[in-house]
Formats: C-alpha cells, structure tokens, sequence
C-alpha cells in the first residue's frame, strides 16, 4: 500500500473579483513508504499546493487522496488535525518554529500533542537533537540560532513523533548552498535510518540531485516522473 | 490534554509584547480600582446616613398619635407615654423611648430663633441620641431639674449664650394659649448635622408638659433595633398591635430621599461599573485579537503539525487567562488597599466647603468622606472583570477557530 496517494486530483482557487485559478489539473501520484522524493517546478507550478493538499491543509476540488489508506478528504478537521500529529511531518520554507518555546520545546510539541508523559517527550526529543547534532543547542529560542540550526529543529519537529511521511516545502530556499546541503544529507540520513518517507518541494539542482525520484510540475500537471537508479 | 504546557506557551505569548499587555492590564487593573473605590464610597455614604440616625436621635421605627405627621399640634398626644413603651413587643437589643414635642420660639438678651423643643427622659434619651452627651460644654441636666436646658454649638453661638445663661421658651399650648418659661443652658452640645446643632433644644419631659399643658402626655416614641432591615416589617406588626389610635413608621417611610437616594446611586453604580467593565472587554479585546492576527502563521503552524481547533481556542483563551487573572488579582489588592486605607482616614475632605456633616433630604452625612472596607464587594468587582476578560477572549478564539491551515500559512 502506498503511504500517500494522489488520484486525479484538482484544485481551483476562486475569489471573488477574480478570475479562477487553476493550481493542480488532474494529478495523480503514488509514493511508497521509505521513498525520498522530490516535486520539481518553476514557481506557481503548484508544488506548495500539492504539498498542501497531501498534508490536509487544504481540500482539492476533485479527486481523492490518500495518506496510509485513510481518504483525507472525507475527514473532519479534527480528524485530519490527528492524522497530521501522528503520521504526517512538516518542514517549511521559513522554519515557522514557535518564537516562545526554546528548541527543545518546539520539538515536544507534537509528542505533548500526542500525550506522551514529559519524561519520555524530553528523553526522545535529547537523543535526536544529539544524532542531528542539536544537543548543544537544545535550551535556546530560535530567534538566538542561525537558519541552518532552525531548519534542523523544524526537521527534529517533524520526525520525532515517527511519522509515516514527512512534508517539506522549499526547505533549503532561505539557506545558503553549504547548510542546504547538510540539512538534504541529513534528512536524507533520518529518510534511510528510520524509514520515514520524505516528500519536499524544491527547484534546487542541488537538492533535486540528490532525491531518488523527482517528479516534475508544470502548470498544475505532472510533466515527469524520474526515478534514480539504486547506487 | 495537560493544562501546563499550555498555560506556560500562554505565559510566554502575552509578553511578546511587552508594552501592549502591560498597557492591557493596566486599563483593566484601574477600571477593578475605579469600580472598588466607587461602590465603596457609595457604600459608605448610605452607611454613614444610616449610622447617623442614631446618633441624631432618629429611629428606626417611629411611633406617633394619629394625625400628629400631617398636623403637629401640641394637641395630638398620646397619655401614659411610659405605659406604651414597656408595652411594645420588640426584638432584643431594641432601644425605645419617647419624646414631647413642640416648634418654640427661643430668646437670649441678643437673639430669638425657632426651634424644635424635645422634652425626654435623660436617661432614656443618652441611649438614643448620641448628640445629648457629645457635649462641649456643661453637663446633662440631672432628671429632676425643671429648669434645664441644653442647645446645639450653632444655635448657642447665634443666640450668643453659654452653659449658666437665660433662655425664654415660648410654644403653642393647647388651651390656645402661648405657654413661656424660663430655663437655663446646663450644657451645650456638639452634632454634625448643621440643623440639628442649629434648631433642636432638649429639656426635661415634665417642663415640656408644663409648657404646652399636656401633663403625663408624650408626641413621638422612637424605637431603634439592631438591625435596620427589619424596620419595615417591625412598624407593620407596632402598628397592628397598637390600633388605629397611632401612625407607626419605619425610617424609610420618614425619609423616603434614603431611599431613592440608596437606589439612585446602585443605578449609577451599575452604569458606572457596566461602562468599566466595558473598557475593561474592548481593552482586552483589542490586545486579545492583535495578537491572534499577528500570529495567524503561526496558529497555522500549529495546526499544521497537529494542534486540534479546540485546543486552539484553550490556548487563546489561556492568555485572556493570564491577563484577566494579574489584572484581577493587581486590581483587587490595590482596591482592597485604597478601601482599607480610606475606610480610616478621610479620602475626599469637603468639611472645609460644607462644615462638618451634610443634610441630604433628611439624611445626615459627614463632609469627610470615607471608604467602606468591603472583601465581598470587592471580590464581586473583581470576578466580574475576571469574567469580562475571559468572556471577550472566545471571539478571538473563535477567530483561530474559523481559519484554514493553508490560509494561516500563506500570511506574511
């Protein structure tokens, strides 16, 4: 079974005054578990709105999606705010981490969202900021840390709760080539260490080299779908 | 779902303005204040007017002859006034006595003034008016003293006379005649109520009799109870079990003004407080909804990584929680500060302008206002600001509530 997927699916903005935009035009995509892929377009290709749509942030006006079997787009939103919270990581452009709780903190969130008792949530949260280099860092705001070590936290926010898919939205755009580079190596480390499916947005060639398979947007349609050979 | 975590990320969120909050709590801390100080100075002033009933002699039930209220003739009395009073049922505590009672032309060798004459038991009337032992000068009249008379500071000092000067009493006696006697001052007494220092002369019983020529008759008994909210039902059982020979009234009746006075100012009291509170929600309100709009990416964050709506709208509501409860909790202590400190000195001084007490409709007040010390009034004040600012924070709430992840996300 495919931990995500895309049936034919669309999606148009329409406000009003305006006329209606056409972001995705019949798209369909499988991804399986373990899979570390990338979406590939110019901007306003609809990257982000598929990311949206996969994540039930946003509803597609046609077609269906499917994240472990379960169709998103017939729960509710408190059952797609669970869905998120335990099977579904996010990592964005602009780290989005929340300026009040230090990095540690950021991290529990999700786990105290979960219910996990404090002890546990501080115990798993210290081990993965050790394995992706963050202990030092662990008591800090992020407004005190650089975009690279934001970036880091926002992927330790994502995949400490083990989810089945993490989402991630032009993750290296605000970082520089060297720290995007170790951010991809690094999820791409955790994406082989713990079997968690990686989907992100990019039009990077650095990032798209180093993703298994690509698939490629244009005008909200999949213009290809490139998968790498195994080294 | 465990309330710390959140209350603590509440904690964090309403000082990220630092300014804004502070500026928040302290509309909402000063109207808490306003409102205690307000009420308890109104509180104060009615308690003050009910204190004063005592203390002028007033009572809480009075008791008359038919017909005496609407014409006060020296000829509408009742006899073996002693006789009444030891008749009546009144509750424990109760102290009662009665009073002869007559308008008087009053002369010194400099002056004439009109007064109101009381004739009274000594002993009986210390009890009941604490002006006739507030004396700045002489000594009560001893019970069998024919002759004595005391008088208030104001009215000494315009008939310009002291303890051991003359005084011709004239009154309306009830053959027709005009009665006269002379008396002399055995002492002068001190009251707060202007009208009362000015126009009320006390003498023996027996030489009030003598001068109206109503021998073992009396005008007036006065009952004062221990509590004055039993005064209405009190006058309604006197007045059945004395007949329809005498008019029985309770203070309220006597003086209605307290009355529309006391509703009066629970009416303003209420607006005042209504309007305060007010403020208090849109204070809060406004810093309550900017705070929810500048982080509209941020709720979007969280509900992206899983935060359900309805946890959304604990958190709001935790930091309307954190304002509502310092600005409760500063507002209270201050108030019950400013409150207890004004209920023993003076806040608002006006004797300077208006003499020691004021006469307000029958009422008598001192000029130097001060403060009832109230726990529970002021508790109340503070829970409904506390429910003020927590009620206004479910609109931003709901706010959070109605957005789509996607949307939040997109905000700049």
């Amino acid at each position: 079974m495919a931990v995500v997927d895309v049936e034919n699916v669309t999606k148009r903005y329409e406000e009003r005054g305006q006329p209606p935009a056409d972001a995705l035009r019949g798209v369909s995509v499988k991804v399986e578990k373990g899979e570390f892929m990338a979406l590939a377009g110019p901007s306003g290709s609809g990257k982000t709105t598929l990311l949206n749509l996969i994540g039930g942030l946003d509803a597609p006006t046609g077609g269906t999606i499917r994240v472990e079997g379960h169709d998103i787009s017939s729960m509710g939103r408190a059952a797609l705010a669970d869905l998120r919270r335990d099977r579904i990581g996010f990592v964005f452009q602009a780290y989005n981490l929340i300026p009040v709780l230090t990095a540690r903190e950021n991290a529990e969130y999700v786990l105290e969202l979960q219910g996990v008792p404090a002890g546990d949530r501080r115990r798993r949260v210290d081990e993965l900021f050790e394995r992706i280099g963050l202990g030092a860092l662990a008591g800090s705001r992020p407004l005190k840390m650089s975009g690279g070590q934001q970036q880091r936290v926002a992927v330790a926010r994502a995949i400490v709760s083990q989810p089945a898919v993490v989402l991630a939205d032009e993750p290296t755009a605000n970082l520089d080539q060297h720290t995007g580079a170790a951010l991809v190596d690094l999820m791409r480390e955790l994406n082989r260490e713990r079997g968690i499916t990686f989907i992100f947005s990019t039009h990077d060639p650095m990032v798209l080299e180093r993703a298994d398979r690509v698939v490629r947007l244009v005008d909200g349609q999949i213009a290809g779908d490139e998968r790498k050979k195994a080294a | 779902m465990s309330p710390f975590p959140l209350l603590k990320l509440a904690w964090r969120s309403i000082w990220r303005n630092r300014r804004r909050t502070l500026i928040s709590m302290s509309a909402a801390t000063f109207g808490l204040v306003l409102v205690i100080f307000y009420s308890s100075l109104m509180s104060a002033m009615i308690g003050e007017a009910k204190t004063q009933l005592d203390t002028t002699g007033m009572g809480h039930v009075e008791i008359s002859a038919a017909g005496y209220r609407q014409k006060p003739q020296a000829s509408r009395a009742f006899q073996d006034p002693a006789q009444v009073v030891q008749s009546l049922s009144l509750p424990p505590g109760s102290e009662a006595g009665y009073r002869v009672l007559a308008r008087a032309l009053i002369s010194s060798a400099h002056a004439s003034e009109g007064v109101e004459l009381h004739g009274v038991d000594w002993a009986n009337e210390a009890r009941l008016a604490s002006y006739v032992t507030d004396l700045r000068a002489g000594a009560l009249p001893a019970a069998g003293d024919a002759n004595g008379i005391l008088i208030g500071e104001k009215l000494a000092a315009r008939l310009k006379v002291g303890v051991g000067s003359k005084l011709r009493v004239m009154a309306s006696r009830t053959d027709g005649e005009v009665g006269a006697n002379l008396f002399r001052v055995r002492g002068i007494f001190h009251s707060i109520s202007p009208a009362i220092s000015q126009t009320r002369v006390v003498v023996g019983a027996a030489a009030a009799q003598e001068l109206l020529g109503t021998p073992g008759a009396a005008h007036e008994i006065v009952v004062q109870i221990d509590d004055p909210s039993k005064a209405d039902a009190l006058a309604a059982s006197l007045g059945k079990q004395l007949g329809g020979g005498y008019e029985v009234f309770s203070y309220g009746q006597l003086i209605p003004a307290m009355k529309s006075i006391e509703a009066l100012m629970d009416n303003a009291l209420f607006i005042a407080a209504l309007f305060v509170y007010m403020l208090v929600g849109l204070g809060v309100l406004n810093t309550a909804l900017m705070s929810v709009m500048e982080r509209t990416r941020e709720f979007g964050v969280m509900m992206a990584v899983g935060t359900r709506p309805r946890r959304l709208v604990w958190q709001v509501l935790a930091e309307s929680f954190w304002i509502a409860t310092i600005s409760a909790t500063v507002g209270l202590a201050l108030g019950l500060a400013i409150t207890w400190y004004g209920s023993g000195h003076a806040l608002m001084d006006f004797s300077k302008k208006l003499g020691e007490g004021m006469d307000l409709g029958g009422m008598t007040i001192r000029s130097a206002l001060r403060t009832a010390f109230s726990i529970s009034q002021s508790l109340k004040a503070a829970a409904y600001v506390y429910a003020m600012a927590l009620l206004v924070g479910l609109y931003p709430a709901w706010r959070v509530t109605r957005m789509r992840p996607a949307d939040a996300l997109r905000r700049a």
